[in-house]
């Protein structure tokens, strides 16, 4: 048996397949996100939200991070939709997201990112659910643009050197330096152990290539005076020649970010290396040494001088509310995660990412954590944020100084003329 | 009942000469041309919403001054592409027709020269064709993971093996020099589109004659003369296809790039691709990325008009050599 068909009928079936998309589609718009939350308005019953964050896709905070999330769901009965992207995307990912109205709810943030993500206009201000939580005064104002609270300090530190005192001893280093001369003879006695040590893991791929700039501050560029990038300036050229020379010195490494530089770290393969405080559980986690975490340890940045302050750079997570579906209930859930004193406890003891709260810090599971509380004296004491952060462009004048540092330890650029292209580079996009 | 039955081989009522949209029964039957449109369509719709609409607004930000964060956007004129037309071009060019032509050369040597193998007659072909495949299967990013973990400069597999085989001293760094980064990427994007190259030629060296090559060997040719007299000649055609539609791709390839080197060293593997994404995702400044953007798809422009000039040469020449042969055999009766 065969079915006719008239084009009169195609016509029809098509009409009605339409009309039930349109149907779907009017739904789907009418339920927003599709978390099934109502409107943000108001301070009523408790509703869906989504928390968008990286945490979420890195191994060593995605268990503790989805165990918080779970247990605020629980206690307002409610639904959260996790969206998660990598560390390096994450930024991207959100912007377009955040632009384009298809985001809202709570969302992680670098404290490098704020001035940029806060340009969008979309976030909520977070002054009414930050007051009366003791937070901080640091923390809350890494955490203000423009005066505005548009995040709430999760964990606020610093990026600092990290050790392996094991490793120091072993080049008879008994007191980590503190100016670069002495820091420089201290990595060519690391150097000196042989079996292919790397002294420094310092950044030296593009994507982590920023840290250079503090150390461009240790050698006095401010970096930024007033309108005008100071990058090219002989104090920012002094350091990248300084860079090149341990690099060819082989006392950095070529083709290391932060990841690789904490495997290298967690192998034994290096002695010291830039990270914040969150870094220390990953490292522990993967490495074959079992006893490296009493090992670890931190130091002051060394500083050009004798009795020069160090320069560091402040690290640290916000996390933000996007205005639309559930932004109250995630307004809730923002103050919760970073300021409830069980929660930032339990995420410190098993994350090590210190809290932002005056209680959490005076409590003796932070004052009794060696490590973090030497980190915490010896480099967030002297933390500042990086002057390029105010810039929403701050990703694309990283990766202009990045291209230009990376011009100059490959040999394709002279320290003074690199330096001055990036300078150029980020003036054009402050100008912008 | 005035139905039409689209069964296959059963032909629709033919329009009478008066009649081609039905006029006298307009109420219950639908004319060709608007039943033309109608399946046309959703096609029509999704081109104009996923491809059309899109193209037309970044070429239009060419135009303007505006930003991905801050809204709205200010006529520039050609400022835009001017800028992008600056001391950064030539470069970017440069590096782009570095990957293209290296990552088009390499996998045509190697699909044409597998293509060759695996058409001759041997045990355990079939599975060698199929194994082959394997790497056009797994997707562009995970390929640029794996080339990444192969090159990395202080634990990756080659330095390993070839300071295991003694054969270096200290490990090298792979994508901190530009030229073995660049190195790097064409074998990583040639591995990933050789097979592609080799099914297509390997369906081209199946229309050669065997006869030809029994006669040719015969005559007292080697197997280097056969190829560039008999199967050459027959699988130009294809090869000119398939080797202007992988430089077509290779010149609008990110992932591999993006992925493993990320433009650098020192923005050294940069192409038109990662430097648009750059300009517009991590400088926000979508004037300049639409400048580029526009640029870019000038010259991928010229590329698709040498390419449907070829397809179509290929089709003629095809038709002629057909009727050229239909003549000499209605000659031989």
């Amino acid at each position: 048996m065969t079915t006719e068909f008239s084009r009169r009928d195609m016509f029809r079936f098509a009409a009605v397949g339409l009309g039930g998309v349109a149907f779907a589609g009017a739904l789907a718009g009418c339920s927003g996100d599709g978390s099934g939350g109502s409107s943000g308005g108001g301070s009523g019953a408790p509703t869906n939200f989504s928390f968008a964050s990286w945490g979420m896709s890195e191994e060593a905070t995605k268990p503790t991070l989805g165990a918080a999330i779970d247990a605020f769901a629980k206690k307002k009965d409610v639904k959260i939709k996790t969206p998660s992207y990598d560390y390096n995307d994450y930024l991207n990912q959100m912007t377009l997201q955040v632009r384009g109205g298809q985001f809202a709810g709570a969302a992680q943030l670098d404290v490098a990112w704020a001035s940029g993500f806060a340009a969008l206009g979309k976030l909520k201000d977070l002054s009414s659910v930050a007051s009366g939580r003791g937070y901080t005064s640091a923390a809350l104002k890494a955490g203000q643009v423009d005066g505005k609270q548009i995040g709430l300090p999760w964990t606020i530190a610093a990026i600092g050197l990290i050790t392996n005192t094991e490793i120091l001893e072993k080049a008879k280093i008994s007191k980590p330096a503190t100016t670069i001369d002495e820091f420089e003879d201290q990595l060519r006695s690391l150097k000196g152990l042989g079996g292919g040590m790397i002294p420094y893991a310092a950044s030296t791929k593009a994507a982590q290539l920023k840290d250079i700039l503090v150390w461009m501050q240790t050698f006095g560029s401010p970096l930024i005076d007033g309108k005008k990038c100071t990058i090219g300036d002989d104090e920012s050229v002094k350091a990248v020649t300084w860079y090149k020379k341990l690099y060819d010195d082989g006392l950095i490494a070529p083709d290391v970010d932060r990841a690789a530089a904490r495997t290298l770290f967690a192998q034994g393969k290096t002695a010291i290396y830039d990270d914040a405080p969150v870094g220390k559980a990953g490292v522990v986690q993967s490495s074959p040494d079992k006893d490296l975490a009493s090992k670890m340890s931190s130091m002051a940045r060394p500083v050009l001088a004798d009795g020069d302050t160090p320069v560091e750079v402040l690290w640290g997570h916000l996390v933000t509310v996007v205005d639309g579906d559930g932004a109250d209930t995630a307004a809730q859930f923002a103050q919760w995660l970073t300021s409830d004193e069980k929660q930032t406890l339990s995420y410190f003891s098993k994350l090590g990412l210190p809290p932002t709260t005056k209680k959490a810090l005076a409590s003796s599971a932070v004052a009794d954590d060696t490590f973090v509380s030497d980190f915490t004296k010896r480099v967030t004491a002297n933390a500042s944020a990086e002057p390029l952060w105010k810039f929403p462009q701050y990703g694309q004048m990283e990766t202009e100084i990045a291209d230009q540092v990376q011009a100059v330890l490959i040999g394709k650029a002279s320290p003074k003329d690199a330096m001055k292209a990036a300078g150029e580079a980020v003036q054009k996009l402050m100008d912008a | 009942m005035t139905t039409t039955d689209v069964r296959p081989g059963v032909h629709p009522p033919q329009p009478t000469a008066d009649s081609s949209g039905d006029r006298g029964n307009r109420g219950s039957r639908l004319s060709d041309k608007s039943f033309i449109f109608f399946l046309l369509l959703p096609g029509l719709v999704l081109l104009l919403a996923i491809v059309l609409y899109p193209l037309v607004r970044s070429l239009v930000s060419a135009f303007f001054k505006e930003s991905l964060i801050y809204p709205g956007m200010t006529f520039v004129g050609f400022d835009n592409i001017l800028d992008a037309l600056g001391d950064d071009f030539a470069p970017l060019l440069g590096q782009t027709l570095i990957f293209t032509i290296g990552s088009t050369v390499l996998s045509f040597v190697l699909g044409m020269a597998l293509a060759l193998v695996l058409n001759q007659s041997f045990r355990g072909r079939g599975v060698l064709r199929g194994a082959f495949l394997i790497p056009w299967l797994v997707p562009g990013v995970v390929v640029s993971f794996l080339w990444m973990w192969i090159f990395d400069g202080n634990y990756g597999v080659l330095n390993g093996v070839l300071q295991q085989l003694h054969l270096i001293d200290h490990p090298i760094a792979w994508l901190f020099n530009t030229d073995a980064a660049r190195g790097a990427l064409i074998i990583a994007k040639s591995w990933n589109s050789f097979p592609w190259m080799m099914v297509m030629l390997l369906a081209g060296l199946q229309t050669v004659p065997v006869e030809l090559h029994e006669a040719a060997a015969m005559d007292g040719a080697g197997s280097i003369r056969r190829f560039f007299t008999v199967t050459w000649p027959h699988v130009r055609g294809i090869a000119g296809l398939v080797v202007l539609l992988e430089f077509i791709w290779n010149f609008q390839h990110f992932d591999t790039i993006f992925v493993l080197t990320g433009g650098g060293p020192a923005g050294t593997t940069q192409t038109f691709a990662t430097e648009v994404y750059d300009t517009a995702f991590k400088g926000y400044d979508l004037g300049h990325a639409g400048a580029l953007g526009l640029l870019w798809m000038v010259l991928l422009m010229i590329l698709v008009v040498v390419y449907v000039t070829f397809s179509e040469r290929g089709e003629k020449s095809a038709t002629a050599e057909k009727s050229e042969r239909a003549v000499k055999k209605e000659k031989t009766r």
